[in-house]
């Protein structure tokens, strides 16, 4: 036992070489980062101050739970924000790109065609999609109303006015990045052996049956996946709102409808000289979205 | 396997959380390229004060990414050309106030650089700018040349940070063809005339004035509350005063204004775009957006004058892009001397700025026969008389955010109580004004 433990305990050198380039750049690109901030987050801290750097221990986390402070307001609101976004977009993330990973998963022509086109979107960029949403949904002008104002339809300020902000961001969103969650599904997908589908077919079951008793199973742990990494995108929605409706409508009570809580930290950390305080808001929107993705895990996994 | 499935996931996870989506919009345009240095070897044409030096190379920063940029970098050419002794070169940016922090701290910031006026107390607490009281005098630069706002602007804990060059007033753009329809001959200089034509002009399609909910929203409100007699902070910063009842009546106008002459939910820019397709009689925006609105822009015949007089006083919203001497760790007399000539330069010959669609700050600049015969500025110039400015106090312009979100929120209808919006933006932004004072303290570190 001793003998054969000693000898796992003979550390070869040669895969930590492999791994010693990402682990350079993840050291000093996020492992550093994310240290100093859990670090800055305990202090009143502008590095351009530095003469006015002072410890304040946990104050400034406890700011962000001081009800009707402006912090919290402005804190919580773009966390509801946020939220909201995700719990608006993470089922078209997910179910958008499921269906059209099946569809093109077929054997038909030109499928590879209508792959690259509904990967495309996802190779631009946050801005550029949100200036050519931003043309379509603006109110004056804009091609969405100017077609729905053709066909009498109503004319919402998509882009100024509840839910419709919100509605935009979304659509943006999905039409953005449903490529890439297509793509991993078709792999998936092509992973799945053919003749699990012959056999099924054999036996007689329709199309209907085949896909709720053998693709979803099998593409269970790739479906855990993408719900994961897509909330998590979700959470980090920045570009679209700074873009499209600049956080508007602005609310009664303090901050913007569609002000996302990344933005609301940019602006604390860098429109703003409070960076501790930046960082606080950091962290816990970190430790948030762990639990969420623990709690998820675990959701998935009893049904395994 | 299964921790391997386990642990994969979240390491991709938690390198997701930690790396969060990149800002978008950051742009960065070096906008026009400087002039080509003269001939080495062409003589010195009387700067005897940077001789010793060789020739000083400067670099300047500004925001100017718009229209007004090439303007600019005109100026900058003209002045380069000279000055032999003296290479300017200019870098126009956007995101620009991110942009300076960073160089700060990388300490890479230009040698000259444009700053708002609201924007120079905080940059001088957050050791950004160095006093220039002596380079002013040597300069022969005085208060008495430029209105007592803007000039106070550049004024922090008594010293001075900052050379005016310019004051960007809100301007009013009408519809001349859509007045002359309705049988108006001159844009409205008072309420009466204003809500008289404004009226007259919202008929079918058309509206008389629209006003958004977003940028210049805040601004209007504010000009409106000063001619109504209020302030937005009492004089010393520390108190946000605009729920008085000049903010109330302030707010109450642009409320009514908006439903009986307006679109209503306007989003930011909407205004000008509506404005631009003839259908729209009067907007009010920012001085900046004439080559935008008015003469060739436009297919009717866009006109851009003063605001009118809708309270009992006349006030104006306006900006200032003021010159400033960014901080170095090791100060370079040389350049600091060709910085005074550089900006000495540039305020003199703010004509040519004045072209880009801003009113010169420089009284003696703005009483030339040249500036006289740029229209329309010359004509709006007038108006920068009555132009206030916020308390020069470090952070002032958070301060100013719940007074944003209160006037949006009433021009969007998601608050309907105005005095209770005016209220509890004011409490916010008394409690914004005790963190900054609690951060900044009460004066700069000494230089």
């Amino acid at each position: 036992m001793s003998v054969a433990f000693a000898r796992k305990r003979r550390i070869s050198i040669t895969p930590y070489l492999f791994i010693l380039p990402h682990l350079i750049f993840f050291a000093v690109f996020v492992g550093y980062p994310f240290f100093s901030g859990l670090y800055i987050s305990f202090f009143q801290y502008d590095y351009l101050r530095p003469e006015a750097t002072v410890f304040v221990g946990l104050q400034n986390y406890l700011d962000l739970f001081h009800a009707g402070s402006v912090k919290f307001i402005e804190f919580w609101n773009s966390v509801r924000v946020t939220v909201t976004f995700v719990i608006w977009s993470v089922p078209f993330l997910v179910l958008i790109p499921l269906g059209l990973a099946v569809l093109l998963n077929s054997k038909l022509k030109g499928m590879k065609f209508f792959r690259a086109v509904f990967f495309s979107p996802w190779v631009l960029s946050c801005a550029v999609i949100s200036l050519i949403w931003w043309w379509i949904f603006q109110s004056q002008g804009g091609l969405l109303n100017y077609y729905l104002k053709l066909w009498g339809f109503d004319t919402p300020r998509w882009l100024s006015t509840m839910p419709y902000a919100m509605i935009s961001i979304v659509v943006a969103t999905v039409w953005w990045t449903m490529g890439y969650n297509m793509v991993i599904f078709l792999a998936a997908l092509q992973d799945i052996p053919t003749d699990l589908y012959e056999a099924a077919e054999v036996d007689g079951a329709n199309a209907w049956q085949r896909f709720t008793r053998i693709t979803l199973p099998l593409l269970q742990p790739v479906l855990v996946f993408i719900i994961i990494t897509t909330i998590i995108a979700s959470f980090n929605l920045l570009g679209q709102p700074m873009m499209m409706t600049r956080g508007a409508p602005a609310q009664p009570t303090g901050g913007g409808a569609t002000e996302p809580v990344m933005l609301r930290i940019f602006t604390e950390g860098f429109v703003r000289p409070f960076q501790g305080s930046a960082a606080a808001m950091s962290v816990v929107v970190a430790l948030m979205m762990m639990a969420f993705s623990f709690v998820n895990f675990r959701l998935f996994r009893q049904r395994d | 396997m299964k921790t391997i499935r386990f642990v994969l996931p979240l390491l991709l996870i938690l390198s997701l959380v930690l790396s969060a989506c990149g800002t978008p919009a950051a742009t960065q345009s070096p906008a026009q390229p400087p002039a080509e240095q003269p001939a080495a070897g062409q003589p010195a044409s009387g700067q005897e004060q940077t001789q010793s030096c060789g020739v000083v190379e400067l670099q300047y920063w500004n925001p100017f990414t718009g229209p007004d940029g090439p303007y600019m970098g005109e100026m900058v050419e003209a002045f380069n050309a000279s000055h032999p002794d003296i290479k300017v070169t200019m870098t126009s940016q956007g995101e620009y106030y991110t942009q300076l922090a960073t160089a700060a701290a990388a300490d890479t910031l230009p040698d000259v650089a444009i700053l708002h006026a609201d924007q120079i107390a905080t940059h001088v607490f957050r050791n950004m700018l160095r006093p220039m009281d002596d380079l002013v005098a040597e300069m022969g630069i005085s208060s008495s040349d430029y209105p007592a706002g803007v000039w106070a602007a550049g004024e922090v804990a008594g010293r001075r940070y900052s050379i005016p060059l310019d004051i960007h007033p809100m301007t009013m753009f009408y519809n001349a063809d859509l007045l002359k329809q309705a049988g108006f001959e001159n844009p409205p200089k008072t309420r009466e005339e204003f809500e008289k034509i404004a009226a007259a002009l919202t008929v079918g399609e058309n509206k008389g004035f629209n006003i958004t909910g977003g940028f210049p929203v805040m601004q209007i409100f504010q000009m409106l509350l000063h001619q109504f007699g209020g302030t937005e902070f009492s004089a010393d910063g520390t108190q946000a005063t605009w729920n008085s009842e000049a903010g109330v009546k302030a707010l109450q106008w642009m409320k009514d204004a908006q439903t009986k002459y307006s679109e209503p939910n306007l989003e930011v820019d909407a205004e000008l775009n509506a404005f631009k397709t003839g259908t729209v009689g009067m907007i009010w925006n920012g001085i900046w957006q004439t080559t935008n609105v008015t003469g060739a822009g436009v297919e009717f015949n866009g006109v851009a004058t003063a605001v009118p007089q809708i309270g009992p006083q006349m006030a104006v919203w306006a900006g200032s892009h003021q010159f400033t001497l960014p901080v170095h760790r090791t100060v370079d007399p040389c350049k600091d001397r060709a910085a005074a000539i550089f900006i000495k330069y540039m305020v003199e010959n703010s004509v040519t700025w004045a072209k880009a669609g801003q009113i010169p700050a420089s009284n003696s600049v703005r009483a030339s026969a040249e500036f006289k015969a740029i229209q329309p500025q010359a004509s709006i110039a007038p108006s920068v008389e009555y132009a206030f400015f916020p308390p020069a106090v470090p952070g002032i312009t958070d301060a100013f955010g719940p007074l944003g979100e209160a006037v949006g929120a009433v021009m969007n209808g998601t608050a309907t109580d105005i005095k209770a919006a005016l209220d509890d933006a004011a409490k916010r932004a008394n409690e914004i004004l005790v963190q900054n004072k609690a951060t900044y303290g009460d004066a700069p570190k000494a230089p």
